[in-house]
């Protein structure tokens, strides 16, 4: 299990393998990145803040799947988050409840694991993919994931931890796992350890 | 993967509007019986629509629905077995408790379990959209392939909300009668709720009925709420599964298919099908039955599969009459006794994605 790459989205900065990318200048930070990349993708703006997060984060990530551009089948995505869709959501009751007109493009996103749908239309990638609710990041939860899907027959994992509600301590960490022949026995200890950095910043 | 480790399932629990054992619902399947009724009143607009709907949970919908199907699971297991630290709990659910949304929804759904079952670790929620009950399955398997766990209980749950009613509604995507998933007529979902339980063990004992072969997930790389057009997910979901069970295509008896009655679902399902010469298998939805259940439906449409195989019965896929999809399919018209041994089940839902699970019966 080798990390070839990871990245970091906060409301403060964005990250790609450690080094300070972008500084927020406007309070909307996610389209202030997405403006600072310069990326035509139109169908980003009506995105929802999880699949926003996860779309920039895999834009960071570029450099380092220079190697995968082949890949369609075996690429697994491995995301969680504790709040799973929360701020959409809440965005679909208020459509009905208070503008009296429920909403089909808010009640879309009202899923965490569309994300995983965004990404892999993105890339034209069909494969494994999973979503879970967890309390808290937990590197173990991950290395576990990514073994069983590396014995399953999956060479690389598309991870993220996004946490994303709309507040101060958003968060969106994504890493990318090539499978390899040597046991990485500190995977999860280095996972923390990026994380902690990044959170840190 | 250790493929020494063999994972096998027995009942746990279910609930649904068919009742509260697992007798009941083979004598509601033997006689056809659907949980769905024409509910008044329950659209945006004050519209009618058809909804398997649990009678008697309390205001608490979703805490009351999770904590009857836990006292249902413990009075057959052992609190030994239960609290075992090599037994896993594993929850597919796809909102969870949605009253509390303004604190956290997946609250509840940790509690109710510690208190009930009191596990020795806390549970692992699936939440990926009407996926999540086959990918429970196949998760538990790896866990137990792996060496992680001995035994793992699996649970899959949501019930009825305005939020997922007005959602489906906003979509166009709800039937004016009961659903008639594969038909000609179809016009879209019945929404249902249930609490079903399934338990896994890597020793299988006299009330384990399958073996879990293997399994598999595809996105369709194409619509965030459409389904493919050539069913692409589906079809390598399949094959993939297929590849890891070690089995050929031609020895499933059976095909539990996904089967919500939208137009586009069941025909994107009839398209893989036939991409993969499996059209000619005899293939129910199981959704007449019990409606979508999102979360809960691959665990209790497997529940139900284990009862076809353990009874050797084909039940008919409720509200089917004709053909309605541009590839033929062998749509189960009546029940059929026949000896059912190895079980195709498959699920699709929004996000793209796809999922298989191959069972097998020890019986």
């Amino acid at each position: 299990m080798k990390i070839i790459g990871h990245c970091y989205i906060n409301p403060r900065g964005a990250f790609f393998n450690g080094q300070n990318v972008l500084i927020a200048t406007e309070e909307n930070y996610l389209k202030n990145y997405f403006s600072e990349l310069k990326i035509d993708y139109s169908k980003f703006y009506k995105m929802d803040l999880l699949s926003k997060g996860a779309f920039l984060g895999d834009y960071l990530l570029r450099n380092s799947y220079k190697d995968l551009l082949h890949v369609e089948n075996e690429l697994q995505f491995i995301f969680a988050n504790t709040s799973s869709s929360k701020e959409t959501d809440i965005r679909f009751i208020e459509s009905y409840e208070r503008k009296k007109n429920p909403s089909p493009s808010l009640f879309v996103y009202t899923l965490p694991n569309i994300l995983t749908g965004e990404l892999a239309i993105k890339h034209k990638w069909f494969g494994e993919n999973i979503f879970y609710i967890l309390t808290k990041f937990d590197s173990e939860f991950f290395n576990d994931q990514i073994v069983m899907s590396f014995l399953r027959g999956n060479e690389y994992c598309l991870c993220g931890w996004v946490e994303m509600t709309g507040s101060p301590e958003d968060e969106c960490f994504m890493f990318l796992v090539a499978k390899s022949e040597v046991v990485n026995e500190n995977f999860s200890n280095n996972l923390n350890e990026i994380l902690n950095t990044y959170r840190n910043e | 993967m250790e493929r020494s480790l063999k994972c096998y399932l027995k009942y746990g629990a279910i609930i649904s509007p068919l009742g509260d054992r697992i007798e009941e619902h083979y004598s509601a399947f033997l006689e056809n019986k659907s949980g769905i009724k024409k509910e008044g009143k329950i659209g945006f607009n004050s519209e009618n629509f058809f909804l398997a709907r649990i009678d008697n949970l309390a205001n608490s919908r979703y805490n009351t629905l999770l904590n009857q199907a836990c006292e249902k699971l413990i009075q057959n297991y052992s609190s030994s077995f239960l609290q075992n630290p090599k037994t896993g709990v594993i929850v597919s659910t796809t909102k969870a408790n949605l009253a509390a949304i303004t604190s956290d929804t997946f609250e509840s759904t940790r509690r109710i379990i510690d208190e009930i079952i009191h596990p020795f670790h806390e549970p692992i929620i699936i939440s990926n959209a009407c996926i999540s009950g086959v990918l429970a399955v196949n998760t538990a398997a790896d866990y137990i392939r792996l060496n992680k766990f001995d035994q793992v209980i699996i649970i899959g749950i949501d019930v009825l909300s305005d939020f997922i009613i007005y959602g489906f509604q906003s979509l166009f995507a709800l039937s004016n009668e009961a659903c008639r998933p594969f038909d000609k007529e179809r016009n879209g979902i019945s929404l249902g709720e249930a609490c079903g339980i399934l338990v896994m063990m890597n020793t299988p004992d006299d009330d384990c009925i399958v073996e879990v072969l293997g399994g598999a997930s595809s996105n369709d790389a194409n619509h965030i709420s459409g389904p493919s057009r050539t069913g692409e997910g589906l079809f390598r979901a399949i094959h993939k599964s297929l590849e890891r069970s070690g089995i050929l295509k031609e020895e499933i008896d059976f095909i539990s298919a996904h089967g919500t009655a939208t137009t586009y679902n069941d025909e994107m399902e009839a398209i893989a099908f036939n991409r993969l010469g499996l059209n000619h298998i005899p293939t129910n939805s199981f959704k007449g039955y019990f409606g979508h259940t999102l979360g809960a439906a691959g665990i209790i449409e497997i529940i139900m599969c284990m009862v076809s195989m353990e009874k050797n019965i084909l039940f008919k896929s409720i509200g089917y009459t004709e053909i309605g999809t541009s590839e033929r399919l062998n749509v189960i018209s009546e029940n059929q006794k026949v000896e059912v041994t190895t079980v195709l089940k498959t699920a699709s839902g929004f996000g793209g994605g796809n999922a298989a699970v191959l069972l097998k019966c020890i019986q």
